[in-house]
């Protein structure tokens, strides 16, 4: 179990608890769980890299406590 | 400018039209190529030219979320604003599918609630296949009468946000609407009649309930159904609305097949559980005839006390297997079967937990699914599988 941090830098900073081989999808919908916006709408990026919703977190080497950055579409 | 909506247009729900579409859609539309192209200057005969060469509806789809031609007309439509006659013309065509659906998810955007309910429930019986792109860019099937009960029923379809309308039933109460009348209602009419008429042999009746029950069984069951599933097919109807409705359908089913049917599964238990069965399904029947209500009842208090009895049952039958061996458990649980065996619905328990093969192995994996997760000592841990369970994702690790 890892614990992963979004920010999207205008206010939305959540703390998500999630499973190494969850998918970004799952993660997603997690975090609209959390933040209220629907689960389609969230964009992962770290950097110019969009996270793409079948591969897991462990695959893109997610650790606990990173930080992911959040946008929406 | 190209993106401005048109001077003459009315304000749709108090605003813009074009802000029924979120903000980042919106840019992500008039930077879209097909939007450039092929919608400038659209007018509402040469839009219908458009929307004839459609092929697929959708939302967004890809990393970047492109959007599909047909929201880019949706979008052109809400920027020029044609007549309500125009849209309904749209929906009432019958030769082009995508046209027809282009106008139904516009009138859903600004039409009035009974306008919604009026001109899109129609469209129900319509069940041409369609071609919808998922937001992962594959494609996949759907029908208009599955996109029109999305639209009256969800609030998101398509990428877009769907503005409220009041409910069905508050509008039939205002006198607005008429009650829904569906066109299947004719059929349905007859089979109750028909379901009145021959009580005890429902043979007839199998093709309809193969397909009300295709949903929710497993081969293996369909090869043991039963004939006689009047009483089933009835409570469905009325249940659907009521119960949740997989879950309790099964259970529903489960219960009435150890009821009614002959087994053919080999238990050594069976033998004189089924002496007591029969006399059980005699009482059954002539309820039947009589008070549906308090079956139906009936069956909901019986649930909860299956479900109370279930968990003691398990608890009893977990202590004993650390304790004494295998034999003797069963011989005990045998026993205890029998003593119950009076009561009917503490039998139906009995039945129902050691009963049909299937049907426990399934609940219980899906209590176990749930149990693991939720019941964790750490309350926040518990919390967070209690949400990735209503996600429908397994359990932290």
């Amino acid at each position: 179990m890892i614990e992963v941090v979004l920010n999207d830098r205008l206010g939305k900073k959540v703390r998500v608890k999630c499973n190494e081989d969850d998918t970004i999808g799952d993660l997603k919908k997690l975090v609209a769980a959390q933040t209220g916006t629907r689960a389609e709408k969230i964009r992962i990026q770290k950097w110019y890299n969009i996270y793409k919703n079948h591969i897991t977190l462990k695959d893109y080497e997610i650790h606990d406590g990173m930080g992911l950055e959040l946008y929406y579409d | 400018m190209a993106n401005r909506t048109d001077p003459a247009a009315k304000s749709i729900r108090g605003t813009n039209p074009q802000n029924l579409v979120e903000k980042i859609l919106r840019s992500k539309i008039y930077q879209n190529t097909y939007w450039k192209e092929q919608c400038f200057g659209l007018t509402a005969e040469t839009l219908v030219d458009k929307a004839m060469e459609l092929d697929h509806l959708g939302g967004t789809h890809g990393g970047n979320r492109k959007p599909t031609p047909f929201m880019c007309l949706v979008m052109k439509m809400l920027q020029i604003q044609p007549e309500k006659e125009i849209v309904i013309e749209f929906i009432k065509n019958d030769d082009y599918k995508y046209v027809r659906i282009l106008g139904a998810f516009y009138l859903r955007l600004t039409g009035t609630d009974v306008d919604v309910y009026r001109y899109l429930e129609p469209l129900y019986n319509d069940y041409r296949k369609l071609r919808q792109k998922l937001p992962e860019g594959k494609f996949s099937l759907t029908h208009v009468d599955e996109v029109i009960d999305e639209l009256l029923t969800k609030d998101y379809s398509c990428d877009i946000a769907l503005p409220r309308i009041k409910k069905r039933w508050t509008l039939e109460t205002l006198g607005s609407l008429e009650p829904r009348r569906s066109v299947l209602e004719d059929d349905f009419e007859e089979e109750e009649e028909k379901e009145e008429n021959d009580q005890l042999d429902g043979l007839e009746e199998e093709a309809h309930e193969k397909q009300d029950y295709y949903r929710g069984r497993s081969p293996a069951r369909e090869r043991d159904r039963d004939r006689r599933r009047d009483r089933d097919r009835y409570r469905e109807r009325d249940y659907d609305r009521d119960y949740d409705r997989d879950y309790d359908r099964e259970r529903g089913r489960g219960r009435d097949r150890d009821r009614d049917r002959e087994r053919d599964r080999d238990r050594d238990r069976d033998r004189d559980r089924d002496r007591d069965r029969d006399r059980y399904r005699l009482r059954d029947e002539k309820d039947y005839g009589r008070d549906r209500e308090r079956d139906r009842e009936w069956e909901g208090r019986e649930r909860e006390r299956r479900d109370r009895d279930r968990g003691r049952r398990r608890s009893h039958s977990r202590s004993r297997s650390r304790s004494k061996d295998r034999k003797d458990r069963e011989g005990g649980e045998h026993r205890k079967r029998h003593a119950r065996s009076s009561t009917s619905p503490r039998r139906r328990d009995g039945a129902e937990e050691n009963g049909t093969r299937e049907e426990p192995k399934k609940k219980k994996e899906r209590k176990e699914k749930k149990e693991d997760g939720t019941d964790h000592p750490d309350p926040e841990i518990a919390e967070a599988n209690r949400l990735r369970a209503s996600l429908g994702l397994k359990p932290l690790k």
